[in-house]
This record gives C-alpha cells, structure tokens and sequence, in this order.
C-alpha cells in the first residue's frame, strides 16, 4: 500500500476513530516523565516524546498477568487469555527490534499462547526517532535506529503532518474511515527523504567497535575483573531489568480468595539481579555474587539471545542506564571490555 | 483447619495504628470475618477472649515486664504473627538504642524518668518464637489478608525478598533520587506498593531490609545525592536501627560477597 | 489411542496442567515420600528416564520433580519420589490416595539410553539423586541384554536416609548387577562402608573407554565424583549427571533455570560432562 499522509490536526479524529475498535494507548507526559497509557484525545500524549519509563512491551508482556484459573474444591481449571485490541501509538524503533526478539522467544520451542493472544490484537504504530532521545541511548550503535519489517504503520513527523507507511493489514486497518489522510504525493516524498537524510547525523556511535563484534568480545570476557567491579557497586535493585524492552523472565505464582476455594495463577516479571532468582526449593543459590548476574544480564543481552535467536538482545534505548542509581551502563560495560582487551595497559576502572 | 481458627491481637509497644489498619482491612475484605473468628481486638470489640489458635501481636518489647505477657501468648498460641514494624523490626522505638537510656528516659519523662523501667527495644522474634511477620508502618491491609490467606491454608506467609525499586519502576514513578532527593527503597523490603514513593515521599525502610543489602554502595549513592555521612546514617536509624545494629554485631555491614 | 500428556500443552496454553489423581503414597525416609499418579483415561506421560514433570497444587504453586519410575513399567501411571523441602513439597506429603494433582510435561531431554547400549553403565547416585537413576536402572535391568556391567554406587548421609532399599536388595540379589552402598555416618545396625560416595570408586575396575557414568546428586558432589570418574580414565563425553535448577515454568521463557546460555529445562537437566565442563556456572 503506498504511504499516506495524517495531518497532525487530524491526529485528534483519528484517535477517536480508533476507540470505536480499540483501546489506544500512547506515551502520556507524567511528571516530567512519559508513560504509555490509554488515551482518549490527541491532547493526552506526546509522540515526540523521549522516551518511556517502562517499554511498551507492557501490552504484550504485562508485569502482571493471569495465567490460569481454578477451584480447589472441584477439578476444575482454565487457561486465562484474555486481552482487548489495542493500538500502541508510537512506538521507537529500538522498541519494536525488542518486540521482534520478543516475538521469537515466545514463539520457539513451546509457543506462549498468553504473549502471542496479546501480540495477535496489537496493533504497533511505530515512529520514526528524528533526535537522540537521552544521554544512556545508543541505538545508531546497536543498529536498532530503523524499524524492522514487523510494524504494522509506522509515523514519521514531517512538521505538520506524519507520513504514515504501512507494514501489515493490522496496520492499514487503522486508516480507513480517516477523511483526512490522502496519498503521498511526490513533493511529500521528498519531504521525508529530507527528514531522513538530516537524522543519521544527529545521533553519535557510542559503541567505540562495531557491534557485530559484541558476541565475540563477551565471549572472551567471561572471566574479565570488570564483573567483580560492577558487582561491587550494584545495589540489586533490578531497575535495569525491569525497564529493560527485552527482558522476559518471569516468576509464577498462585493466589486464592479468602474461602479457599477458587484461585488464579498468575506471573510476574522477575529478575536475574535478585538475591533469590537462581535458588532451589532446597536453598542453594546458583547465582549469589551480584558480579555473576551481572554477568549474566550482560550476556544475555550481547551474546546468549543473539546465539538463540539471530537478533542483539539490547536494542540501546538506554533506559537501564538512565535507571541506573550506580551508572552501570551498557555501553560503558561494552566499550570498557573492549578497551581492556584491546588496550589492557591503558585499562582504567570504569567510570560513573 | 476446618473450623474457624480463632484470632487474637495483642499490642505492646505501640501506636496501635497497625491494629487499626487492620480495621480497615474488614471493611475492605467483609469477607474475612467469614473465614477468622477474633475473640480479642480491642479496637474493634469489648470481649476479651483469651482462646485462641493465632495470635498477632502488634508493639516491641520495650520493657522487662513486657517479656512474661509475650511469652504467655506463645504458650497458648498455636501462631503467633509480628504485626507491623515495632513488631517485626522493634520500629521506631529502637531509635533510642544508639542512645544512653537514662538520658533518653530523662528527655521523654522529664522529673519522671525513675518511675519507668524501659530497656533496649526489641522485636517481638528476640523474645520468642514467631511463626510470620507482617511488616510495615502501617502494615498494609492487602497483605494481612494475603497472610491471612496463607495461615488458613497451612502454610507459612512470604514475604517478598526483592526491593521497593521493582515495585516503584513498575508504577512508572518518577525516581526520587532524579527528583533530587533521596530513598531507601534500593535495601529495603517491597510489598507495600511503593506507597510513599508514589506520593512523593522517600522510603524510610519500615519494612526492614532486603537480603544482602548493598548497604555499602547505598552509602555512596546517598553521598553523591548531598548527603552527609551523619544524614546518611540518620537516614538508616528509623526503622532499621536494630537490624543495622545486628548487621555491625555480627561484624558485617555488608554481609554478601561482591564476587 | 492414546494421547501424549505433551500434546494438551499445544492448545489452549503450556502453563495449563492437566488432573492426575494420586493412586498411591509409600513414606520412604522421613524426609521421603513415593507417589505413585496416574493420568486420566486415554493419556500417558510418555517419558525419558531423566526427565521432570511440573507437579501443581492449585492454590499453593507449581514446583518440577523428577520421574523416578521407568518407561518400561509404566502401568498406565508414573512415580515421583519427593523430599519434603519447601511450601509445596510440604503439602504434596500431606497428600492421600486419591487426591488430584496437576501434572504437565515431560520436560527435558533425559538421558540418550540409545546412546548407552553395549556399554557397561556405572550408576553413582548421592541422595536424593537415586530417584531420577532409578527410572534408568530400572529402564536398564528391563533391557539387561542389551546393557554390559551394570555398577550402582550409591552413596547417603545415613542408614535411614538410604531410599528403596527394597529395590536395592532385589538388584543384589539379581547376580547381574554390583551394588555398593556407603553411609556418611553409619549406625549400630551398619555393616556397610562409612564415608563419602567416593570412597565406593577405588572398589570397582572399569574398562574406561566402554563405560557410561551416570551420576546424580547434590551440587557439592559432582566435583569429587567427577575427578574419581575422570580419573578412571572415562572420556568428557561417557559422564552424564543431571544439573538441579529452578526450572519453574518448563518451557525454556521464565530464565530461573539458566545455566550460562543454556536452560536447563530444554536443554538438560542431563548433561553429558563435555557439554557443561566450560560453563562457567554449570558446576
């Protein structure tokens, strides 16, 4: 389909056209901070904005979410999938690469049925990130600065108006019914060409080596001092986990009602930074030292999920560095394993 | 347990605001009165029953002559459950046990300091036995009934090991320390929602610390925020006085390897 | 027809058990107890010996336990022998005849038994470990033939703490099999070996290159069993040993169970020695 053009008046229609089908979410300024969360006018979010406390991976993956319910007075149980059709309205490109890696871990081996329920009603309105958004972003370097292919419409703000290209059926969906949108013309080809060519040079390489290197600097960094190092100032608080676009593990857990007869089991976001993540019902920790889940965070994000899954598990949005109360940071972390192994003499304590 | 388990709450040294929160709890799970039968809470009632399988005692120990009625609630009590922070962490009344008692007598009684026998206040667990605690300045009301839940069903409650931090990202708070202030919450136990936070205010640690704190780099971060050695110590002493203070016996302040 | 247990995971959800019912409860130690659980009409559990079931108590949680019954004397149900040692496997004790259990699995890969056959098999179980090496040893012993030596070093804290002794004694009592048993700390009634499980190697000879070791049990003492096993000769790749971790949800997403890259769930819990030996949080 060739793209279209949404003037920004029309953006208020055009949200109230789509809670007729959907509920619409978007990032919503709070605090000085922005939030993704239902809206109901144009007026209500920013799609300019920075970035987002937590990932829109929420509405595919919610921290919170019922799995199955049961009666423990009679053998009854059932799955819980459940869900509305949600439009996520602006999603940045280092959001929607988490996505796709997200997309294939729920859907190799054992399919996620909850994850991929959500995934199958959401609707992911991407948009093109034309400034660095905060200082721990690095996603020129991680390759993550275009979309990839799994959008579904994807906006690029053009001044007065978004040029809207579509990705999917899910996405042309969303533009039928919006009197206001016409068909690019040439001069709004070129309009956006321009866009797109004054971007790239706003946003710097941060990565101080290319990042398909990163597997093969981590694997050489396994028994590296800088774990120890950042074990030493890491306060375990998982913040970086928790704000992290890729990070999936989770806890599962039961909850009854008051009568005992009828419960839920539900799952929770956890964290590999805990005390307890690795800890057997017997009580031996598998991972005590705050240096190996460090580690381990690390691992996973530049080699263990590109091994599994073909993609970076750190997509460079920055949010666990801006999180972050020690200044751990991934491209501090990478580019000081690359320092060391490159120039070990001129190997420093990592800064922050 | 089939019938009924009947419950009892006692208080000690205290606010008695924990007791009142479970007041609170009533209203907002009517159902609980379906699944306990309290036969002494005087918040709530006037009958003293003294029958009892599970007993919440609210307050710390603050005095010798607290200790023989503590240990009578053991004797009788199949459970007994620590309820609220004076309860479970000896609360803010150890803040006096960094300080000379007579002193701190003298400051609060005035010409009266002599008629009161107080000593170091303690957790009701340096007493005797506990089978749960429910922690919090106030406890909160979500998680006496998930305690409640737990003791009906035969099993021991849990309490959540991770810190506030996980609660407070995942309600997209603004972190206070990027607000220019300051918070325990990266050692202190979560379940309470990250209520202060939410409102603005800094945790204070009233549900005691994490597992292997990282009180060492906390200290730190604190002093990067503007804090003074002393504030930062103060800023340890409400709630969590007697863990700390147990933390320096033992002779570790950070008792988890770093590596 | 039979269905697969494995199958009910497709549709509608792979964290959905399925209700089995508990057919029979042996107090084994005091800390041990044998479930004998069947599966509704028409579903089989379809297992490798190695492999782990999720056991769900609705209301309290889901833990994963190995099967400790062979595939070979499966009698249209499967056994589980559980320590009591935390909330769930408390309440799984409190169990009787006839009480529902959800079950999902099999998970894991289990031990590659087609890869054992011709060889003489050195079975070194500490604890606990007897359990997922019993539904070897006894997938073994019903294919004897096909099998050369078959050792059992099976090594527990205590006389009292030794699980199926019953079947330990018919296993002796075959001819076929040599079965060697030490205590940590015997009792008045011990006539047996007193010391750690390796203390039982320097008793037997092997012919290193066709021998598989299958060892199971606590981390602390796959080391030591490691260096007696390496030292008899046996290359990486003949030592298998089964890795606990928190396999919580069983279908490689929740992460507890991670052992470097790895998740022990899809990719273990048995390993062969050369797939783990330079992963750095393997032992």
């Amino acid at each position: 389909m060739n793209p279209m053009i949404i003037p920004k008046a029309a953006l208020d229609d055009w949200v109230r056209l789509l809670r007729s089908s959907y509920r619409v979410v978007a990032p919503r300024p709070l605090h000085g901070q922005h939030v993704f969360g239902e809206v109901g006018s144009a007026s209500e979010f920013d799609l300019g904005y920075p970035t987002s406390v937590l990932p829109p991976k929420k509405y595919l993956f919610p921290a919170r979410e019922d799995l199955l319910k049961f009666r423990t007075d009679a053998q009854q149980v059932e799955a819980t999938i459940d869900g509305p059709r949600t439009v996520v309205l602006g999603v940045h490109t280092c959001d929607m690469h988490a996505m796709q890696l997200l997309d294939r871990v729920m859907a190799t081996g054992y399919s996620d049925q909850h994850y991929l329920a959500h995934r199958n009603k959401t609707t992911l309105v991407s948009v093109e990130c034309l400034k660095p958004c905060t200082a721990g972003s690095f996603c020129k370097s991680m390759g993550t600065l275009s979309t990839p292919e799994v959008f579904d419409l994807h906006l690029t703000d053009l001044g007065d108006a978004y040029a809207a290209e579509v990705g999917s059926d899910r996405g042309a969906a969303l533009l039928p019914g919006l009197k206001a949108a016409r068909p690019f013309a040439d001069k709004d080809t070129a309009r956006l060409n321009r866009v797109m060519s004054e971007k790239w040079p706003r946003f710097p390489l941060r990565l101080e080596f290319d990042v398909t290197e990163l597997p093969s600097l981590l694997s050489t960094s396994y028994d590296s001092e800088l774990w120890k190092e950042l074990g030493e100032r890491c306060l375990a608080c998982a913040m970086c986990t928790n704000v992290c676009p890729t990070c999936y593990c989770f806890n599962v857990m039961d909850e009854v009602d008051l009568t005992l007869k009828s419960g839920k089991r539900l799952r929770e976001w956890d964290s590999c930074q805990l005390d307890k993540f690795a800890t057997v019902a017997g009580g031996h920790n598998f991972r005590t030292a705050r240096a190996a889940r460090q580690r381990h965070r690390f691992f996973r994000k530049g080699k263990y999920q590109t091994d599994a899954f073909g993609l970076l598990g750190c997509v460079g949005c920055g949010r666990c560095a801006e999180a972050c109360l020690v200044h751990i940071t991934p491209v501090d972390t990478f580019n000081e394993l690359y320092r060391r192994q490159h120039q070990p003499a001129a190997a420093t304590p990592q800064g922050g | 347990m089939s019938a009924k388990p009947k419950i009892a709450f006692y208080e000690f040294t205290s606010c008695e605001g924990c007791q009142l929160t479970v007041v609170d709890s009533l209203q907002l799970y009517p159902e609980l009165l379906e699944a306990v039968d309290i036969v002494r809470f005087r918040e709530a009632m006037s009958e003293m029953g003294d029958d009892y399988a599970i007993a919440f005692i609210e307050g710390s120990c603050s005095r010798p002559s607290d200790e023989a009625p503590i240990k009578a609630i053991r004797e009788k009590a199949a459970l007994v459950v620590a309820l609220g922070a004076c309860a479970h962490l000896g609360g803010i009344n150890t803040i006096r046990n960094r300080h000379d008692l007579g002193e701190v007598r003298r400051f609060v009684y005035g010409d009266k300091a002599e008629w009161y026998d107080t000593y170091p206040a303690r957790p009701i667990s340096a007493v005797i036995k506990v089978d749960a605690a429910i922690p919090g300045c106030p406890i909160d009301r979500h998680e006496f009934v998930r305690t409640v839940k737990r003791l009906l069903q035969g099993r021991a409650p849990e309490l959540p090991d991770h810190p506030l931090c996980v609660e407070c990202k995942l309600k997209e708070n603004v972190c206070l320390y990027l607000r220019g202030t300051t918070c325990l919450g990266p050692i202190v136990r979560a379940g309470c929602d990250a209520i202060c936070p939410t409102y603005g205010d800094s945790c204070e640690g009233c549900r005691g610390l994490v597992p292997n704190p990282n009180i060492e780099h906390l200290k730190e971060v604190l002093t990067e925020h503007g804090l003074s050695v002393d504030q930062t110590l103060a800023k340890m002493t409400q709630f969590l006085t007697y863990q700390v203070m147990e933390m320096e016996a033992a002779g570790h302040g950070d008792p988890q390897p770093a590596h | 027809m039979v269905t697969a247990l494995k199958q009910t995971l497709i549709d509608p959800s792979i964290y959905l058990p399925t209700y089995g019912v508990v057919r029979n409860v042996r107090p084994m130690t005091g800390m041990e107890k044998l479930f004998d659980i069947a599966l509704p009409e028409g579903m089989s559990l379809g297992h490798k010996p190695g492999q782990f079931v999720e056991v769900s108590l609705f209301g309290v949680g889901e833990a994963p336990i190995s099967i400790c019954s062979s595939p070979s004397r499966s009698n249209g149900g499967f056994q589980l022998c559980v320590r009591r040692a935390g909330d769930l496997t408390g309440l799984l004790h409190t169990l009787t005849p006839g009480s529902p259990i959800g079950i999902r699995g099999p998970f894991g890969t289990g031990f590659p038994i087609e890869r054992f056959r011709g060889k003489d098999m050195l079975f070194a179980p500490g604890g606990l470990g007897l359990a997922p090496l019993r539904s070897l040893i006894n997938q073994v012993l019903d294919e004897r033939s096909d099998f050369g030596r078959v050792i059992i070093l099976y090594g527990a804290r205590s006389p009292a703490e030794l699980l199926f002794t019953d079947e330990l004694a018919a296993w002796k009592a075959r001819g076929d099999v040599e079965v060697h048993l030490t205590v940590d700390r015997g009792d008045e009634n011990w006539k047996g070996n007193v010391g750690v499980i390796t203390t039982l190697f320097p008793k037997v000879e092997v012919h290193p290159r066709n021998t598989v070791a299958v060892t199971v049990g606590p981390p602390v003492m796959y080391r030591f069993v490691l260096m007696e096993l390496l030292g008899k000769g046996l290359p990486d790749g003949s030592i298998w040993l089964s890795l606990e971790r928190r396999m919580k949800c069983g279908v490689g997403k929740c992460g507890h169970c991670q052992i470097n890259h790895l998740y022990a769930c899809q990719s273990g819990p048995s390993f062969s020695y050369a797939q783990i030996k330079h992963l750095g949080e393997a032992l």
